[in-house]
């Protein structure tokens, strides 16, 4: 109980300003205790101590180092501003270069992505040729048994060029092959025969530098001329190259 | 008027009200003047300023050529940010505010860079920062002159030996006289916690001094 009195006392002796008076509960536990009185005696010697301390004078040339420094510092913040002028220029000049190089990087690359020239992309033509008109399909694959109707005509294009070479082979071949058309409407088409298998027929040659649709009329023995039109590739963006069959083998259309 | 209705805020007992209001006021008047272009109106400023903080930043870092460095970097903040200070402070709790954080970080970078007393250290026993050892000159002194100039040469030694959360108040409560309000605004911390600084530090240089007292 003592013992509380003695902090409570003690903490009203720390927090009071040493002009201070303090309470008359606490000067009358002080008159009896002799630890706080020695406490109180010690703190105030402390604090007058400490209290002596006083002010430091800052030197004569405060002022003058003071005006110095605010006018280094402004003229810096502007020659610092000027600096940069330089290199903000420069790094504009970089980043221009950089949108630069990247707008040709980006047409380049967009532009080899157009060219026919994957076995991708040529997948991602196919379905242009299975528009292909149904009655001359079923004639082709009756003829030569192979099953995806989007490449008959081009079975019959490789057949004629390369004889008995058949096979998924040729296919993946002629799939990754740009093709060219002719058109033959207005010379007529020259007749396949039952009699001569379709793969066994003598090649034909076609002018690949006519962008003309493909059109090829099969017999089929009764004097009846089926006719298998091939329409006009589109690549995208309805570029066709024209030298298409630079890329292809020897003698390979 | 805005200024009393800052200075309600602030909360000051009534019998300080009047003298915090007419200085407050004039360095108001006189950082707004600064704020437009007044370069006499800063001089005021600095020439009332100077001596206490100086004499704030030496007591924290014991170091006058240092403390005059950083009271000039004070008074540099303070005019840089001339056209962001809000009057919601006293100007004197906002410029003694800028110069603790700047004593602080100093004591902070000498820390890191363990910059050591050619007297040495000893580790405290609680586990906090090292304190420098400065045992007290036990030879009778022929004057009394001398034995005031070596007290307070052993107690600002003493006080710079404390740790800096301890230190700040103390120096503003029992060099500077402020009050603890006042104080709790400077320190940004609560007027409780920094009455237990205080007591803490009291309590620190009571038994560093105890050959003085």
């Amino acid at each position: 109980m003592r013992k509380n009195i003695c902090e409570l006392v003690r903490r009203e002796l720390d927090e009071l300003m040493l002009d201070e008076t303090c309470s008359t509960a606490a000067l009358g536990h002080l008159r009896e205790c002799g630890a706080c009185r020695e406490f109180q005696e010690k703190q105030t010697k402390l604090r007058q101590i400490v209290g002596s301390l006083g002010t430091v004078a800052a030197p004569a040339d405060f002022d003058f180092r003071l005006r110095a420094r605010l006018a280094n510092e402004s003229s810096s913040a502007a020659s610092s501003f000027s600096f940069l002028a330089g290199p903000v220029l420069r790094r504009g000049f970089a980043a221009v270069a950089v949108l630069v190089v990247f707008a040709t990087g980006a047409y380049l690359v967009r532009n080899t992505l157009n060219r026919p020239g994957t076995s991708e992309q040529m997948a991602k033509q196919t379905p242009a040729v299975r528009e292909t008109p149904k009655p001359p399909q079923e004639t082709v694959t009756r003829n030569t048994q192979e099953p995806p109707k989007t490449m008959d005509v081009a079975v019959v294009q490789n057949k004629r060029s390369q004889g008995n070479r058949t096979g998924r082979a040729g296919l993946v071949a002629i799939r990754n092959r740009p093709l060219a058309t002719k058109e033959f409407s207005s010379t007529g088409a020259e007749v396949i025969g039952n009699a001569e298998p379709v793969g066994t027929s003598t090649p034909f040659s076609i002018d690949a530098s006519s962008l003309q649709y493909f059109r090829v009329s099969v017999d089929d023995g009764r004097g009846n001329a089926k006719t298998i039109s091939v329409p006009t590739i589109s690549f995208g963006s309805q570029r066709l190259m024209q030298n298409a069959n630079q890329f292809a083998p020897k003698r390979v259309w | 008027m805005n200024t009393l209705t800052t200075i309600d805020e602030l909360g000051f007992a009534p019998a300080l009200q009047q003298d915090v209001l007419e200085d407050t006021t004039s360095d108001h008047a006189l950082l707004e003047a600064t704020r437009n272009g007044d370069q006499d109106a800063f001089a005021e400023l600095v020439s009332r300023y100077r001596n206490q903080i100086t004499s704030y930043i030496y007591r924290m870092t014991n170091d006058y050529d240092g403390a005059v460095d950083l009271a000039q970097e004070t008074f540099v903040r303070v005019y840089r940010a001339a056209d962001r200070y809000q009057r919601s402070y006293a100007f004197s709790t906002y410029i003694y505010r800028i110069a603790t954080n700047l004593a602080i970080s100093e004591l902070r970078k000498r820390k890191r860079r363990k910059l050591v007393s050619l007297t040495g250290f000893f580790q405290q026993s609680d586990g906090g920062e090292p304190k420098e050892f400065n045992p007290p000159d036990a030879r009778p002194l022929q004057d009394s002159d001398l034995v005031d100039t070596e007290r307070r040469n052993a107690v600002q030694r003493a006080i710079g030996t404390l740790p800096e959360k301890y230190r700040a108040p103390l120096i503003l409560r029992d060099v500077d006289g402020r009050s603890y309000d006042e104080i709790a605004k400077i320190l940004e911390t609560s007027e409780g916690t920094v009455k237990s600084r205080i007591s803490r530090a009291r309590g620190f240089l009571r038994e560093k001094m105890h050959a003085y007292l």
